[in-house]
């Protein structure tokens, strides 16, 4: 558990003491993730070799106190939330397009990776009310670093951000009116299926499907996401609408009564096969790059709702491991994507889709991470993504009754693989090539190219994999 | 699992073209003797890997090679008589074909691109056949399309990406349909090694509307590729791909891959009985044979050589289909020589149609008439081939569809038989006017001197040697598979063993 | 006991008052106002909530507290936001190029 804390306080006091001392060096955040990366890789040894572990915070019990659980799949998530802030530093730190260089970015994203290793970790209604808060605050303060054009945007999802928080906020009070407790523990072995606990649950439940761009509420992301710096693109989509998705799943597989998990279980199905189709859809038809892989978020998170929906209505405690594989799958993926996208619109000089042609001549690395990385969001084996869906189809293809919602999966694939292949095809095209605005920067785009090929590691590495989600989910 | 070279070898015979190919996307264009060298490295080292894994076989070795991948189903490559019979056709034609390959696109631009997809290509290929689960199998089916679209879309141009898109399309719609139909076995019984007979024996009875879909969803996938009638709209359009890339490619190893999905889906995953059982051969069998007709009809109708050509190999692909759907042990003796034959013969008359386009710039039929006096040798490959097609004896084509008519005749099904005679005569009636026209015909103008040809004088210098030495080298095999047929170590007698291990006799 | 459920229903209109006035308001100024409505509702009812059962619950008043830190905090930041934004759209009024 001390290494898991460290894993969370080396970002936070790195980030305070740049604040502090105005430092506004890559250097510090880049060793303080390394660190963090190293301690949270030691975690999860520990919590393989030892299970699960709790901490009291402050030496205060539940119910007063705020517990902090370290479980395999939390392990996992710290794994690779230091792991993707260390790329996406180093990238940040090198790449000439990043303009992320002595700004406040650095400060920034050593918060943003401290609030969401917080919310990994936390285990209590409030806590996670807090750092949802403070994640959404410095994601804000991320995407207007890119300039007065994304103001708009970043207003657009901060007030969004801010009325999502207060819904949640409001369910918990209607939970802690009925309950009396905050300890998510506590409150599964209380929860009755109430109207209190029903309109609590909605509340919580809309907020946070807000805040992780779930379909219907998905509105703001596209804009927002591409509108911010290459950098801080990549660790909006990879990581920041992954945290209230784990509220959302610890808070319906664990406390929601079960008569009520089922009726929701469709809804949030039905929304996932909804989104895979829609977002696939926006994507394939958006003529700018970064708004593309934006949809393509909109349209990845579909498959986790899906695995979430399946998950309540079938009590399946196997597919949240899908769920989680698609989570990281997505995220390592789109770390490239949009590190890829944005390496290549600097250096082509526009933002549309349509400047890519000839893209495999001129840009060939970045390229080829981008149709790597789309590889695995269509899910061609053998990707992280092909592990992922293959776990989720499992149990429904074993009953012919549940052959429906294979159907979706399969729409979903053919939908993804026309996105990225709308983008793959026109850049072999040699006829009329866009002729780069200056040098491409060879490091950049290797560095987009390496969380492609970790990706595609994944469905080497599927087996351990599934072990310790399926050790947190259960 | 330890690891002796048994166990490595499969991975090796994977590896010998994967490395190169690697490594060759990372050299510089001018680089030209470095990527030749990096080239016939892997082809010699393949070729010897493979002979050594024949050798193996013949003295009942087992080369397994296993590492865990999904849950019920490890990433497996095995040496078995089948897949080797695939692997070695494809090996061989590697080789002739990255020959040709290199004397076909001296100076063209993109050298390191082409050639480094080319070995992933033949890698997937290779990997494909040694497969020896399904999920292994899906996987270096799904990585042949991505390494094949680059070279369908290699020149760049126009019509070039929109044959890509139509490529991609078919394909990786049909990839969806397999990873289904894979992913729907799995939830049942997981990924097991294939074996002669089948696995699934045991679910016949309590499973079988998942059966039934699963076996729709793995022949529709598979028909992409192998060109079945609805699904092979895909080949026709990716012949403006380079002449070495259409000759390997797409007459050889990837129809071919989908025709060899569909055998090991009948014999190895499924089994004969179940499939009777479950009556899934007949629509198979109706679907093989009305491709084959229609493939045909469509040839009759072309302008192109290659569009002719490529029609022809959707009819001609459907022969393996159909000898594996008529169930007997004849008929499937007769697909699976049909598998190397049709492949030495098809492979031959692209590096004719090749030859003919680079040296004297000749695409259409017509623009044929009287090129027998100028490039006698090509002509002279060129006829052999589509002699075999036709049937005559005593060519490969001839002997395999002997076969097909004799499994025909043992199973019941005369009806197949007409379908055989009806495509014969068709076969003829597209093949013979290249073949009378080439030699008797007079030239409507003298021929080209020297502007586009590599080179000038009828006979050993008709064309640049790259391209004509491969071409003659696959003519002779394909007559020599026909006239040696009788021996143990040609194609047929290679299918006959095969056959007898998976018939149990 | 009445006074309790009295407050907890003037929260639930105050939020649904903010809600509504974030949905339908344009403006920037006016929808951080809205939220922070919305904010207020939802002090209101966990101050409610805390006096209901007779004595007066800590921790929910605790709450309060950190819950008004954040509010103010994000209410600053989106109020700095919304005049950068406003001074940026100004400036690009004149030249008719920025589209709303």
């Amino acid at each position: 558990m001390t290494l898991a804390l460290a894993s969370l306080l080396l970002p936070l006091g790195t980030a305070l003491l740049m604040l502090l001392l105005r430092l506004r060096s890559g250097i510090w955040v880049i060793a303080a993730s390394l660190g963090s990366l190293l301690c949270a890789g030691l975690a999860l040894h520990e919590v393989i070799e030892q299970g699960v572990q709790t901490l009291a915070i402050g030496g205060w019990r539940t119910p007063l106190g705020i517990r902090f659980e370290l479980s395999s799949l939390t392990a996992v998530l710290l794994v690779f939330t230091a792991m993707t802030h260390l790329l996406v530093a180093i990238y940040a730190q090198h790449s000439r397009h990043s303009h992320a260089r002595n700004t406040d970015y650095w400060p920034l994203s050593g918060l943003l990776h401290a609030s969401l290793a917080a919310l990994w970790l936390s285990r209590d209604l409030f806590n996670w009310y807090v750092t949802l808060e403070l994640l959404g605050l410095v994601a804000v303060a991320m995407i207007i670093l890119s300039g007065p054009r994304a103001h708009a945007p970043a207003l657009r999802y901060l007030l969004l951000s801010l009325a999502a928080s207060l819904c949640y906020l409001l369910g918990v009070a209607l939970l802690y009116g009925r309950y009396g407790v905050l300890d998510l523990d506590l409150l599964a072995q209380a929860s009755e299926a109430d109207h209190s606990t029903r309109m609590a649950l909605l509340l919580m439940t809309v907020g946070l499907m807000l805040k992780a761009a779930l379909w219907p509420l998905h509105l703001w992301l596209p804009a927002a996401h591409s509108s911010a710096p290459t950098a801080v693109s990549a660790l909006l989509s990879a990581l920041v609408v992954k945290g209230p998705l784990f509220i959302l799943w610890l808070l319906w597989s664990r406390v929601a009564p079960v008569d009520m998990t089922e009726s929701a279980g469709l809804l949030f199905a039905l929304a996932g096969i909804v989104a895979l189709l829609a977002g696939g859809w926006a994507a394939l038809r958006t003529p700018l790059l970064k708004t593309l892989v934006a949809y393509s978020t909109v349209a990845q998170l579909g498959y986790a709702l899906l695995a979430l929906g399946l998950l309540l209505r079938w009590q399946q405690s196997e597919l949240s491991v899908a769920l989680w594989l698609f989570v990281l799958a997505h995220g390592l993926a789109k770390v490239s994507m949009f590190l890829a996208a944005g390496e290549m619109q600097a250096t082509l000089g526009s933002k549309r889709v349509a400047s890519l042609k000839g893209a495999t001549q001129t840009m060939p690395v970045a390229m080829f991470a981008f149709a790597v990385a789309g590889g695995s969001l269509i899910g061609l084996p053998p990707s992280g993504g092909f592990v992922a869906k293959w776990v989720l189809l499992q149990p429904l293809l074993l009953e012919p009754i549940h052959w429906p919602w294979a159907l979706g999966v399969l729409l979903g694939t053919l939908a993804s693989a026309a996105y990225v292949f709308r983008v793959v095809a026109l850049s072999f095209d040699r006829a009329d090539a866009t002729p780069p605005d200056y040098d491409p920067d060879p490091f950049a785009q290797w560095l987009a190219l390496l969380p492609a090929i970790a990706v595609w590691g994944l469905a080497l590495f599927s087996q351990p994999l599934i072990l310790w989600l399926s050790e947190a989910s259960g | 699992m330890n690891a002796t070279w048994t166990n490595l070898l499969p991975l090796g015979i994977v590896l010998s073209s994967l490395l190169p190919g690697l490594l060759i996307f990372t050299l510089r264009e001018e680089q030209t003797r470095l990527r030749v060298a990096l080239n016939l490295t892997g082809v010699l080292l393949k070729l010897g890997l493979v002979g050594l894994m024949l050798w193996g076989v013949a003295r009942g070795l087992e080369f397994r090679f296993s590492i865990p991948f999904l849950p019920g189903g490890e990433l497996v490559l095995q040496g078995d008589a089948l897949s080797l019979q695939f692997v070695s056709l494809s090996t061989v034609l590697w080789l002739a074909t990255t020959i040709y390959a290199i004397g076909y696109l001296e100076d063209a631009p993109l050298r390191s691109r082409f050639f480094g997809y080319f070995s992933l290509c033949v890698s997937a290929t290779v990997g494909l056949a040694l497969a020896g689960n399904l999920v292994t199998f899906l996987l270096f089916y799904e990585l042949l399309t991505l390494a094949t679209f680059p070279l369908v879309v290699h020149r760049g141009t126009p019509q070039a990406l929109q044959a890509g898109r139509v490529y991609l399309t078919y394909t990786l719609g049909g990839g969806a349909l397999l990873l289904m139909g894979v992913a729907l076995l799995h939830s049942l019984t997981g990924s097991p090694q294939f074996s002669a007979g089948g696995y699934l024996l045991p679910l016949l009875e309590t499973r079988t509307p998942s059966l039934i879909l699963a076996f729709a969803l793995l022949v529709g996938g598979l028909g992409v590729k192998a060109a079945l009638l609805p699904l092979h709209g895909w080949l026709p359009q990716a012949m403006v791909a380079p002449a070495p890339v259409s000759a390997l490619l797409h007459a050889v190893a990837v129809v071919k891959a989908g025709a060899f999905g569909i055998v090991r889906v009948v014999y190895d995953v499924y089994g004969v009985e179940p499939v009777q059982a479950l009556g899934l051969h007949l629509p198979l069998l109706a679907l093989a044979a009305a491709t084959i007709i229609y493939g045909s009809l469509k040839a009759l109708q072309q302008r192109e050589l290659k569009k002719l050509l490529a029609y022809s190999t959707v009819s001609q692909v459907s022969y393996i289909t159909l000898g594996v759907a008529l169930m007997g042990p004849i008929a499937a003796v007769g697909a699976l020589a049909h598998l190397v034959h049709q492949g030495l013969m098809k492979v031959t008359l692209f590096y004719c149609a090749g030859n003919f386009a680079e040296t004297l710039g000749v695409h259409r039929i017509r623009e044929m008439d009287g090129i027998g006096q100028r490039m006698p040798l090509t002509m002279t490959a060129f006829t052999l081939a589509a002699l075999g097609m036709i049937g005559v004896p005593p060519t490969a084509g001839f002997i395999s569809k002997w076969y097909l008519g004799l499994g025909a005749l043992e199973t019941g099904q005369s009806g197949i038989l007409l379908v055989l005679v009806l495509s014969g005569l068709l076969n003829a009636a597209y093949f013979l006017p290249l073949i009378y026209r080439g030699w008797f015909a007079t030239p409507k103008a003298p021929w080209p001197a020297a502007a586009t040809a590599r080179a000038g004088r009828p006979g050993w210098r008709e064309t640049h040697w790259m391209l004509l030495a491969p071409t003659l080298f696959t003519a002779a095999l394909a007559l020599l598979a026909g006239i040696l047929a009788g021996t143990g170590f040609s194609p047929l007698g290679w299918s006959q063993l095969i056959i007898n291990r998976e018939f149990d006799l | 006991m009445s006074g309790a459920s009295l407050y907890l229903g003037l929260g639930v209109l105050l939020w649904l008052l903010g809600l509504h006035g974030l949905l339908r308001l344009r403006h920037p100024l006016r929808r951080i106002m809205a939220i922070n409505l919305m904010g207020s509702g939802t002090f209101m009812v966990m101050v409610a909530l805390a006096s209901r059962s007779g004595h007066n619950d800590p921790v929910l008043q605790a709450l309060v507290v950190t819950g008004l830190v954040v509010a103010v905090s994000a209410t600053a930041f989106a109020l700095r936001l919304a005049v950068a934004h406003q001074a940026h759209r100004s400036r690009q009024r004149p030249t008719g190029e920025h589209e709303e």
